[in-house]
């Protein structure tokens, strides 16, 4: 397990500097550069002045050697700054991810709980009431667009009923605990209800061919009890392909919070990149595609060491 | 091979055979342990009929005596066994008597079914590996009906789990209790199974062709198991099988099922030296020379009718059939004492 794990992290890192050159080839592919984008307009900017300002920024180099150049300061922890923020990329970044990892961490807390139990309910009598009306919820959870959903419950709990903040983002300096759970209620709830649809489904499926399994008819003849029969041996069992279900669907939760976080007002990853590539911030797009691809690899990886711990037929 | 199953822990042992005193279910005396009447288990069919995959079924087993029943393929045992336990699928219609114990099974509600199961009566299945819980170590697997029905410490009943698996004959059964079924070979699996079902010391074990998976040697290896099981805890069998030459060995009675329904009935000796039934008559004829114990039931022309048409069921296969056996179903008779036979032709 160990080596496996040292072995995949080693390839993990290898894909990431891949990645890190490619994306840096893209980016550079975008219009415009980042010395015509700062001083655009700007009257007194002469073309030797430029060209100057060019050598001075290594701008006129191949893209090889401004690649090396970016990764040997990326490396020593200058990520290089944000011309949309003014700001170090990095001061940028770590609130940005601190509030997604929050989004989207409690999203999964509240996602995947309630997908194992709606789906396991809903398996247990196939096309029964239960099952229909768990089915009317994934569907409408699939199906309806979550920037809707966000408005329409941003309508009802936070203007009509005024119960809930409509900005994800506290507006006091420091805000407690509490105030700050507040806040995240309404973006969690609907990023939540745009994540559990399609993991219910999985869970249903999983959990009703798990149920027609010899082992669990063998439980039953055990005379165990219903609980034990559903969790400890259907549901566990169940578990095991949801392991790639989830990994697989962190690629939608991430533009799922996108969405929210424009919406909510936060600024998070998503929202960060998706500003940083239509303002055409070289420095922060490309830290900010590269940790998702980081993300994701990692995601990937966990999958599989999770994969190995539910199933002992798996050995790493 | 230990095979006492009340393995010495710090468990009392009157826990260990598994007897919860009154917990138990009565039985007056002169009664058989099973007595299974008109069983009949129905499904829907198309175009909203329902259709039975069990007939009326009668039959009776004495405690510590073994029913053998055959029969080809689809022909209901399965269905009939999990009536036996409460397990029949839910969209499945049981009726009929299940008298185990002086008890109605048939009308017990799920409460009582739980607590019968895996304590009374017990079952183990075909597949040995896909019986078993994948992700689950075969020491818990068996814990877990100690702790279920002898309310054990998880402690106390993963030390019983050892011995079990000591007693069903799996070598070095400590570290075994640690694997998971996919670690274990066919046969052990199938000890496994056994010692789990066998835990509580259940009055009646189901065993639904527990060997037909395995190879030959292992498969004699089981059924002596299972033989030397049965003269230590004197618990009845329900064993069903393919293999005529397999019940012939261990079964005091057989019970002959065609399309659903019992066709002829009698204790072993009796069916084998005079089978009166014609299609347990094609079976015994076609039966291959003893040596060779492992052969599956033979070939009989013609394939199984749909249990709903009238008359005999097995008439299109028939050589004897005419007329009379296509007016009406034949009633199981009792031809002569403890030999019952469901064929016009024989009872005339
Ligand atoms: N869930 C179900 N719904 C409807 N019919 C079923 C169901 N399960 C089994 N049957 C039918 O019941 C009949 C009897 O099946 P059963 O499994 O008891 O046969 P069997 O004698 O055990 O056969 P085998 O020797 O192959 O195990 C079969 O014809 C089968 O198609
Ligand atoms: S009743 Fe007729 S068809 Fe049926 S087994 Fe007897 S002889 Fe054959
Ligand atoms: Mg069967």
């Amino acid at each position: 397990m160990l080596r496996y794990t040292l072995s995949r992290l080693s390839q993990a890192i290898l894909v990431t500097f891949v990645m890190s050159f490619l994306l840096f080839m893209l980016i550079g592919l975008m219009p415009g550069d980042p010395l015509e984008n700062m001083l655009e307009g700007n009257p007194s900017l002469t073309p030797e002045l430029m060209a100057q300002m060019r050598e001075l920024y290594g701008l006129d180099q191949s893209v090889f050697a401004r690649y090396w150049n970016w990764l040997m300061a990326a490396l020593s922890g200058d990520l290089g700054y944000s011309s949309l923020y003014f700001r170090p990329v990095t001061d940028v970044l770590f609130p940005a991810m601190l509030q997604t990892v929050k989004l989207m961490g409690l999203t999964l807390l509240v996602s995947v709980p309630l997908a194992l139990l709606l789906g396991s309910l809903a398996a247990r009598k196939p096309n029964g009431l239960i099952d229909s009306v768990v089915g009317v919820f994934s569907f409408a959870s699939i199906s309806l667009p979550n920037f809707w959903v966000s408005l329409l419950l941003i309508i009802l709990f936070s203007v009509k009923l005024g119960w809930l903040p409509a900005s994800g983002t506290p507006l006091s300096a420091a805000p407690s605990a509490l105030e700050q759970m507040r806040h995240m209620v309404l973006p969690v709830a609907v990023l939540a209800m745009f994540h559990v649809g399609p993991l219910v489904r999985y869970v249903r499926a999983s959990m009703i061919e798990t149920l027609s399994a010899d082992f669990v008819r063998t439980a039953r003849a055990k005379g165990l009890g219903e609980g034990s029969v559903m969790v400890r041996h259907a549901l566990r069992n169940a578990l095991i392909p949801m392991v790639t279900v989830l990994a697989l669907s962190f690629g939608s939760l991430f533009s799922g919070a996108l969405v929210v976080e424009t919406i909510f007002g936060m600024l998070g990853m998503g929202k960060m990149i998706y500003d940083a590539i239509g303002n055409i911030d070289f420095n922060l797009a490309l830290v900010g595609l590269l940790l998702a691809t980081i993300v994701t690899l990692l995601a990937n990886l966990l999958a599989d060491l999770a994969y190995a711990l539910l199933d002992p037929r798996i050995t790493l | 091979m230990g095979l006492n199953l009340s393995i010495d822990t710090a468990v009392p042992a009157s826990s260990a055979f598994g007897s919860g005193g009154a917990a138990k279910v009565q039985r007056p005396g002169n009664q058989a342990l099973l007595e299974v009447r008109e069983l009949t288990v129905s499904f829907p069919g198309e175009g909203g009929s329902r259709s039975n995959v069990v007939s009326g079924l009668n039959y009776r087993i004495e405690a510590g005596e073994t029913l053998g029943v055959v029969g080809e393929s689809g022909c209901g045992k399965t269905m009939t066994s999990l009536a036996l336990m409460g397990l029949v699928p839910t969209a499945g219609n049981v009726s009929g008597q299940i008298m185990f114990g002086g008890r109605n099974l048939a009308d017990q509600k799920d409460r009582e079914w739980r607590r019968m199961r895996g304590r009374d009566a017990a079952m183990i299945f075909q597949e040995p590996m896909t019986a078993m819980n994948p992700v689950m170590t075969v020491g818990r697997q068996i814990a877990e009906v100690l702790i279920r029905h002898e309310g054990l410490s998880r402690r106390d009943a993963a030390d019983r789990s050892v011995g079990l698996l000591e007693a069903v004959g799996i070598p070095s059964a400590r570290r075994r209790a640690d694997d998971y079924p996919h670690q274990l070979s066919g046969g052990m699996r199938q000890r496994a199974m056994i010692a789990m079902a066998l835990a509580c010391k259940p009055r009646l074990l189901v065993a639904d062709e527990p060997t037909t998976a395995l190879d030959v040697t292992i498969q004699a290896q089981i059924l002596d198991l299972i033989l030397e099981l049965q003269e230590d805890t004197g618990m009845a069998v329900q064993f069903i099988t393919h293999n005529l030459a397999v019940v012939s060995e261990l079964a005091h009675h057989i019970l002959v099922m065609y399309a659903g329904r019992g066709v002829e009935y009698a204790p072993a000796e009796k069916l084998f030296e005079r089978p009166l039934h014609p299609y347990t008559r094609g079976l015994i004829a076609t039966l291959p020379d003893p040596d060779r114990k492992v052969a599956k039931l033979p070939v009989i022309p013609g394939g199984l009718r749909s249990s709903r048409s009238p008359g005999c069921p097995f008439a299109g296969r028939c050589s004897l059939a005419s007329d009379i056996c296509r007016a009406a179903i034949p009633p199981m008779i009792e031809v002569e004492p403890g030999h019952h036979v469901a064929c016009l032709k024989v009872s005339q």
